[in-house]
């Protein structure tokens, strides 16, 4: 084995002061980022497995003349609170097949002939109100998961001879074909909109996993470079390190993934709960998973290493650190502007660049903005809390910026979405918006506490040396642990709160300046970041405080 | 450079001193005294109860034998909170790789002490830029330790064990990390304003040139002390 390799996973193995922490939070944040990934991937091929069982339903563009079915869907019916949908079906003849000749929708035993009812196991439990209506004491059959978008489903299929020109009928050409349903395509462009969202936090938890850890490795990777170690051998090292931690924390999110599945699966988006075996991640699924994480681990980890030269006499951070450019600011009007342009009508693409700019100037504007803030702290303070704070925000923005950059960007997620909170009726669309909204900001939270408390057992290792000598020197240790979490909350709020504006902002550049909002439920969406925003530094605050007060104990 | 023995009063003293780290024996009952005016060095090979000893005596750490008294007053007997706030007000301390803090220029740095027990922040910054140009650092007060040269920066952290008054400075191997000549300039600031204010000097050290320029000597070998030299010339 090459000695690095070795020496790498003896590393693993015995972590040195810190190292556990460290490898601990890297490792329960890189389990995070595989949890997401499996749960974006697994549940996008969900709704792909749902709209392959009923995209038949929603087919309209087939030939009348060589389609197999003709249908009709009706969906203001209720039965026991629930939706009811009646879909009939005309099942047509086609060259020399006959009717009753012809392969079944899926789900069904047969294709239903005139008169002939199917419908799904909770319609049937709810038979005995139905049945009089439909002029059947019991159904032909029961529609089997394979023709089901959900178990609880409120579904009757029911046989017609014909439907009527005037009552706008849908054909079919194919039980099987590739059509998508169209409130399963709708979730999916609403996903791949929620990924681009959700991203950046999650590429900031990435880098906030792989440098913690590698923070802590620093010192051993300088004592190296003075045994005679190569930057190329050091760099290999580490990345053998992460790479090992990446595939465990990969193992440990596809674990909790498979284990939160059924979990997942009550989650009544597009038509109800869903089949575990819809979202179970498969073996593609799972090799994506353990190869991106690592993969992306080490990256993270050498970009990280890259911005300090390590050297035989210690790792040399710049003293004088660069001014960050107010031209920065700049960037803040490219992404509305992109949105403004493109508008509601654009196709998906132009948005989504739209909205990845504006995400990407929050990223690029923050540390400015903390720098900023803490210069004016530092000045404006007159007791050693604000002062240390300040000057710690100030001194490296970048630094300050990073553990609280996913709960900022959820800040701009929500300003965004909070524009196009829609109606409080039971519009099924409407339904799905809201409840993706709130599976979108719950991504996002869990990403950002994730990324919070790795953050704050970063910054709590970092700044063990000169906290115990300051508690050495008489220093209480709760104006350490304050100056901590004010360092901490600065950035949230300072920047936070703009940046949930901002977002607001694209949000009406994107709608034309309207406020597609009903209700209060936009107020209670910004109320609710608020208060989990404050939540969640608290959560990173108790992450990193016993980490602090343990590294600078004496 | 040499000292006479003062002849004050004892300010620091400490009789008994056991201290186990499990089942390892650190200090194996000390007694030690300093007077106030007075510089002791405390020598010994590693790892044989150097540190420890300063530890304890300046209240960091508790001994589980013994009494330290500091003018007079139990220190072993006070809580982790009146310790700190001995240490804040009555000790200084000087590490050897200075320990400043990177982010705070030098002043802020002097200066944090004094606001932390309550001193307005402007009060505090005058007291610490008073403080800087004693130890010859005027002109680096807006500084921050990164921009300073190791002698520079060992000078701003003395400047920060003196600014409170102290009536104990404790100084652990405080010119390790600097070459003979800056390693010689920063003993004699140390122990030159320390005693001139009528503190008592702590240092520990391997290096015979800084012992040299102590009043004492204390030689702890196996956490006891084996050798006690006075008036060193």
């Amino acid at each position: 084995m090459n000695p690095m390799t070795d020496l790498g996973l003896r590393f693993i193995r015995r972590p040195g002061p810190g190292g556990r922490a460290a490898n601990l939070a890297a490792l329960g944040a890189t389990a995070v980022v595989a949890l997401l990934v499996s749960f974006l991937i697994a549940g996008s091929l969900g709704l792909s497995h749902r709209s392959d069982r009923i995209g038949w339903r929603s087919a309209d563009k087939a030939d009348p003349a060589s389609a197999i079915g003709a249908i009709k869907l009706d969906d203001e019916q209720r039965v026991d609170g629930h939706r009811l949908t009646v879909l009939e079906l005309a099942v047509l003849d086609v060259g020399a097949l006959r009717p009753n000749e012809l392969a079944p929708p899926p789900g069904l035993d047969h294709a239903p002939k005139p008169g002939e009812v199917f419908v799904s196991p909770e319609v049937a439990k709810h038979w005995s109100s139905l049945s009089k209506e439909y002029g059947v004491e019991h159904p032909t059959g029961v529609i089997s998961a394979k023709g089901l978008s959900s178990p609880e489903e409120f579904i009757v299929i029911r046989g017609v001879k014909t439907i009527a020109a005037s009552e706008h009928p849908q054909y079919v050409s194919s039980w099987n074909d590739d059509v998508w349903d169209s409130r399963m395509l709708g979730l999916l462009i609403a996903v791949a909109f929620g990924i681009t969202l959700v991203l950046f936090p999650i590429l900031s938890l990435v880098g906030q996993a792989a440098g913690v850890a590698a923070k802590r490795r620093e010192h051993r990777l300088a004592a190296l470079r003075l045994a005679g170690a190569t930057r190329a051998q050091v760099l290999w090292l580490s990345s053998v390190e992460q790479a090992v931690l990446g595939f465990a924390g990969a193992v440990i999110g596809l674990v909790g993934y498979t284990v939160l599945s059924p979990l997942i699966a009550r989650i009544p988006l597009g038509g109800g709960r869903w089949y575990v075996s819809d979202i179970t991640a498969n073996w593609w699924t799972v090799l994506i998973v353990l190869a991106a994480v690592p993969v992306l681990s080490v990256v993270s980890a050498l970009i990280g290493l890259g911005r300090v030269s390590i050297t035989p006499l210690g790792v040399v951070r710049g003293q004088t650190r660069k001014r960050i450019s107010v031209l920065r600011v700049g960037l803040l009007v490219i992404g509305p502007l992109i949105l403004a342009y493109y508008g509601m009508q654009a196709a998906l693409l132009p948005v989504l660049i739209g909205v990845g700019f504006a995400a990407l100037a929050v990223r690029v504007i923050g540390p400015w903005a903390v720098q900023l803030i803490g210069k004016t702290l530092a000045n404006l303070a007159n007791g050693p809390v604000a002062l240390l704070a300040g000057r710690r925000l100030a001194d490296d923005p970048k630094g300050a910026f990073r553990p609280v950059a996913a709960l900022v960007l959820s800040g701009f997620v929500t300003g965004f979405i909070s524009v196009f909170m829609p109606p409080g009726d039971d519009n099924p669309s409407f339904h799905d918006m809201r409840i993706g909204v709130a599976l979108l900001l719950s991504l996002v939270f869990l990403t950002v506490a994730a990324s919070t408390a790795a953050g704050a057992v970063g910054t709590a290792l970092d700044q063990a040396a000169p906290a115990r000598a300051l508690r050495r020197s008489g220093v209480p240790l709760s104006v350490i642990e304050r100056s901590a979490r004010v360092a901490a909350v600065v950035p949230v709020i300072g920047v936070g709160l703009p940046v949930v504006g901002f977002g607001a902002l694209c949000g009406l550049a994107l709608s034309g300046g309207k406020v597609l909002t009903d209700g209060n439920s936009g107020v209670l969406l910004l109320i609710g970041q608020v208060v989990a925003g404050l939540v969640l530094v608290a959560v990173a605050g108790a992450a990193g405080a016993p980490v602090l007060r343990k590294a600078s104990a004496n | 450079m040499s000292f006479q023995t003062p002849q004050s009063q004892v300010v620091l003293s400490g009789h008994g001193l056991v201290k186990y780290y499990g089942d390892v024996v650190g200090l194996a009952g000390v007694d030690v005294a300093v007077r106030s005016g007075e510089a002791l060095a405390v020598m010994g090979p590693s790892g044989n109860g150097k540190t420890t000893l300063l530890h304890v005596l300046a209240g960091i750490l508790t001994p589980d034998q013994g009494e330290v008294r500091l003018g007079g007053e139990r220190v072993d007997q006070l809580n982790d909170a009146a310790r700190t706030v001995l240490r804040r007000r009555r000790l200084g301390f000087v590490f050897q790789d200075n320990q400043l803090l990177a982010e705070l220029p030098a002043d802020e740095n002097v200066a944090l002490p004094l606001m932390v027990d309550g001193l307005s922040r402007r009060d505090a910054i005058g007291r610490a830029r008073a403080m800087l140009a004693q130890v010859g650092l005027a002109a680096e007060a807006g500084r921050r330790p990164g921009e300073l040269s190791g002698g520079q920066a060992q000078r701003v952290a003395i400047a920060r064990a003196l600014v409170g008054e102290p009536q104990v400075v404790f100084a652990d191997e405080p010119t390790g990390a600097l070459d003979a000549t800056t390693g010689s300039q920063v003993i004699d600031l140390l122990i030159g304003a320390a005693t001139y204010r009528g503190a008592a000097v702590v240092v520990v050290t391997h290096d015979n040139a800084v012992a040299a320029r102590c009043h004492r000597v204390l030689h702890i070998v196996d956490g006891r002390v084996s050798e006690q030299v006075g008036v060193v010339r």
